[in-house]
């Protein structure tokens, strides 16, 4: 019965987005395919999000210096977006997923 | 599953904006999956076993190429700490250069730009993030300080990524195929194709100029470094008008590409190697969905000799840009594109693009117009078929409407697959023989429409029937003749490629041999045919012009048409007998059991099956019919006919062959048009062509001295038995290499056995 209940509820999931946490950091957002017992996840049209590195913190940061007034000191937040790139169909295995999201 | 050629990107969601709160689902989900059943799987329906093993394993350093092993510093792995803006020497610029230059043939070649010019750091930077103007596609946010780095190296780099980017949109809007050709895949990236090229030329401008009075590097160096800007310059405008030689004729950019390669070539050594400057971590950051692939590394000398090929290539197509004739323009063109190696990807689809664009051969000739030169050259030369016209003929009931509307049906039908005919042969020459595996069943359906066609043309214009061959009376059928003779010459390419190809098997030699002169006296008997009717009409036109001007009128057109069949003939017949020679003498060496067999003897094969696979692209054509397995089987085998008969048949033909061929040759390329006055030869393509001929006769001649090896071994002074084997050695060399004359004619290497002399002395 509960089994059942585990395959309904993964079911209900297919084809929506999912945004998966990997223990590097990465974080993977694609359309959930499969999965199975070991929580082995598929992903198709998947992108690969990266946290920005510092030097691009960096230049953000500087750019963002150079726009204000160059006599005041700011400190202000940077926004950098996180670089993502196309990846395509992925398996994330199960081990390496830290955190799932529903979006 | 995407196939890896097909990055559709979906519209990139912005994660970090994102409205709608995404739920953690983490504890739900593990909760769940722990009570599937080992191997149980919830799966998409649709999503089969099949795509989900071509799905990409995350940390898996040999899937993912985003994977940072443990240890590796993060922010070093992901950019690089190699500094695009740190000063260079002129040596490590024309490293550089060349590096690049190798990368960009590399490319040429069909290597995918992530293991070829996207591993560049410098071309990383210029391109990532995309540059919004031309000054901002720089290495660097702040432009480097070294005039030699920030302009020199950069304007090369661009103008190189421009030139990639003319290529790129060429390749990518002619026949092609992805990854077989070339591979078109861009990873998102953007290869500069928004910025006019006048910004191109201005910044190679002012790099050369500052190279020019740089009195503090060694002259040498700035020569080298100043030749290859000027290649960039040259090669840029090259590919930038590839299609406006249609109208200026002009070959400049590409001879003067050849004049700086040479320059480069002497130079190469000048320069220092930057391997730092190059990373294979760069496809972290492309969107590909294939794994990571190791960096291509060509030498030096074959991209330059690709370079240099692909230049003087352009250069001798301009030979061909004038329509002489359907005849001509398919020679030249078949003999630009059978050059060994041959053309590369990019000369292919320029060569596509000029053959027809937009319904016009070479930008001049309709195609209609192309058509209907075929059909007068081949079945009509002076026809009313050709003439008639609805523009001027209003009258519906007036026959002549009628002939103008099917003519216009005619056209509409066989235009397309006509040109095609043609345009295939720009493809690699593997996918040239396949397509011709399937449009020759096109042209058996062709062929029956254009029966019907004739048919209801016969009526209208009141043909008189004619005796062939003292047979019943019969019409000439002139559209569905000039479709066999389409499809005729389809079936002898497949042949004949196929030996280009490797595709027989040396057992199998025998076999097709005789298939191909089966094909070409087909071929023949439909010539005569075609010149038969011809002669009745010329007679008939003679009869009926009263007044001898018509006549006049019409006899060039006669002229250039008897003189294309006639040449049409000594060319079959030459390839006639070459394959009736060379069949006769394979079925010695089979019958005597030296001829190299590819299968083992105990192999899963018949004769009949592997008859079957071979004629495979034979068996749904209509006309000519299959031969039957047991027809061809005793005609191939040259059964019941004694060693003798076949030697006399062998050294009869291989003597025919080699008059037929020298006819051929002096017959020349192209065929001369009396009325239109001389125009420049097409040296370049000619010359290929006569090469051809003649190592077509060189391996008549080799024909001709294996038949007499043979001949000397079954008819030698020394009487032998029926059960000696005989003491030959048969050795068939492979495609290409030097003991192979042409790629059409495989004559086997015979010599008599060492260890056989030494018995009988």
């Amino acid at each position: 019965m509960e089994s059942e209940k585990a395959v309904e509820y993964l079911n209900g999931l297919i084809g929506r987005t999912l945004r998966i946490h990997a223990t590097d950091g990465r974080i993977f957002v694609g359309l959930f395919k499969c999965t199975d017992a070991e929580r082995n996840i598929i992903l198709a049209n998947s992108f690969e999000y990266r946290l920005p590195t510092t030097s691009a913190i960096h230049e953000a940061a500087a750019k963002e210096t150079e726009s204000w007034d160059k006599t005041e000191t700011k400190a202000a937040t940077v926004k950098v977006n996180m670089s993502s790139r196309l990846i395509g169909l992925i398996v994330i295995p199960g081990r390496h997923i830290t955190k799932i999201e529903l979006e | 599953m995407l196939p890896n050629n097909e990055v559709r990107v979906p519209p990139r969601r912005a994660l970090v904006q994102e409205k709608a709160v995404p739920r953690d689902i983490t504890a739900e989900f593990t909760e769940a999956a722990s009570k599937l059943r080992t191997g149980q799987l919830v799966k998409d329906e649709t999503f089969t076993l099949f795509e989900a093993v071509g799905a990409l394993e995350i940390m898996d350093s040999k899937m993912d190429s985003g994977y940072i092993a443990p240890g590796e510093n993060h922010a070093q792995a992901l950019e690089d700490d190699y500094d695009v803006r740190r000063d260079l020497t002129p040596e490590q610029v024309v490293g550089l250069m060349d590096q690049l230059l190798c990368h960009e043939m590399a490319w040429h070649m069909g290597h995918p730009l992530s293991q070829t010019l996207f591993t560049s750091i410098y071309i990383d930077k210029l391109l990532w993030p995309v540059p919004r103007t031309i000054e901002d596609a720089r290495f660097d946010r702040v432009p480097s300080e070294y005039p030699l780095v920030g302009l020199v190296l950069r304007t090369y780099c661009l103008a190189l990524v421009k030139a990639c980017d003319f290529v790129h949109a060429r390749v990518a809007s002619e026949y092609f195929y992805e990854e077989e050709d070339f591979v078109t895949q861009l990873y998102n990236r953007n290869l500069l194709s928004t910025f006019d090229s006048s910004h191109f030329y201005r910044l190679l401008d002012q790099a050369v100029d500052w190279v020019d009075v740089q009195e503090g590097i060694e002259q040498k160096l700035r020569d080298a470094i100043r030749s290859r800007l000027l290649l960039r310059r040259e090669f840029l405008a090259a590919v930038d008008q590839d299609l406006e030689i249609l109208d200026t004729r002009s070959t400049d950019s590409f001879v003067s590409c050849l004049t700086y390669l040479k320059t480069l070539t002497e130079t190469a050594a000048l320069g220092n190697a930057v391997p730092e400057a190059f990373s294979l971590k760069l496809q972290r950051k492309l969107a590909s969905t294939v794994p990571p692939r190791p960096i291509v590394h060509i030498k030096q000398e074959d991209a330059l000799a690709h370079m240099k090929r692909l230049c003087q290539d352009a250069i001798d197509m301009q030979q061909m840009l004038d329509y002489r004739g359907p005849s001509n323009f398919k020679t030249a063109v078949w003999t630009l594109l059978s050059r060994k190696p041959q053309p590369s990807v990019y000369i292919r689809s320029l060569l596509q693009a000029l053959i027809v664009s937009d319904m016009t051969i070479l930008g001049a000739v309709s195609v209609r117009q192309f058509l209907y030169d075929d059909l007068a050259e081949l079945v009509l030369p002076s026809s009313i078929l050709l003439r008639a016209n609805t523009d001027e003929v209003e009258l519906p009931s007036d026959p002549r409407f009628r002939v103008a509307q099917i003519m216009e049906g005619f056209v509409k039908r066989f235009a397309q697959p006509y040109v095609d005919t043609v345009r295939s042969a720009c493809l690699n020459r593997c996918r040239v023989r396949r397509t011709i595996c399937h449009t020759v069943v096109d042209w058996d359906n062709l062929q029956m429409e254009a029966e019907e066609l004739d048919l209801q043309l016969q009526s209208l214009s009141a043909e008189p029937a004619l005796q062939f061959q003292g047979g019943e009376a019969t019409f000439s059928y002139p559209l569905s003749s000039w479709a066999y003779h389409q499809k005729l010459i389809q079936l002898r390419l497949i042949l004949q490629m196929g030996f280009e190809l490797s595709v027989y098997a040396p057992e199998e030699l025998p076999g097709i041999y005789w298939y191909l002169s089966h094909i070409c006296s087909t071929h023949l008997s439909h010539l005569d045919r075609i010149r038969t009717f011809t002669v009745a009409a010329r007679k008939r036109d003679l009869v009926s012009s009263t007044h001898g001007e018509t006549s006049a009128h019409k006899s060039p057109a006669y002229h250039r048409s008897f003189l294309y069949l006639e040449r049409l003939t000594t060319h079959i017949i030459a390839i006639d007998a070459f394959a009736i020679a060379l069949h006769a003498l394979y079925v010695l060496l089979a019958r005597h059991q030296v001829l190299p067999s590819a299968a083992g003897p105990d192999a899963y094969s018949s004769d009949k099956l592997c008859y079957e696979l071979r004629m495979k692209p034979f068996i749904p054509i209509s006309l000519p019919e299959l031969v039957p397995f047991e027809e061809y089987q005793r005609e191939a085998t040259l059964e019941g006919d004694t060693d003798a008969t076949i030697l006399d048949r062998a050294s009869k033909a291989i003597t025919e062959a080699r008059k037929a061929w020298e006819a051929t040759l002096a017959n020349g390329a192209f065929v001369e048009d009396i009325s239109s006055p001389m125009k420049e030869p097409s040296i370049a393509i000619e010359e290929d062509w006569r090469r051809d001929i003649k190592d077509t006769m060189r391996a008549c001649i080799g024909a001709s001295i294996a038949i007499e090896t043979v001949k000397k071994a079954l008819l030698g002074d020394s009487p032998r038995s029926e059960s000696d084997p005989l003491k030959l050695q048969v050795f068939i060399p492979e495609i290409g290499s030097k003991t192979q004359w042409h790629d059409w004619w495989i004559v086997p290497q015979i010599s008599e056995k060492k260890a056989a002399k030494a018995a009988t002395s």
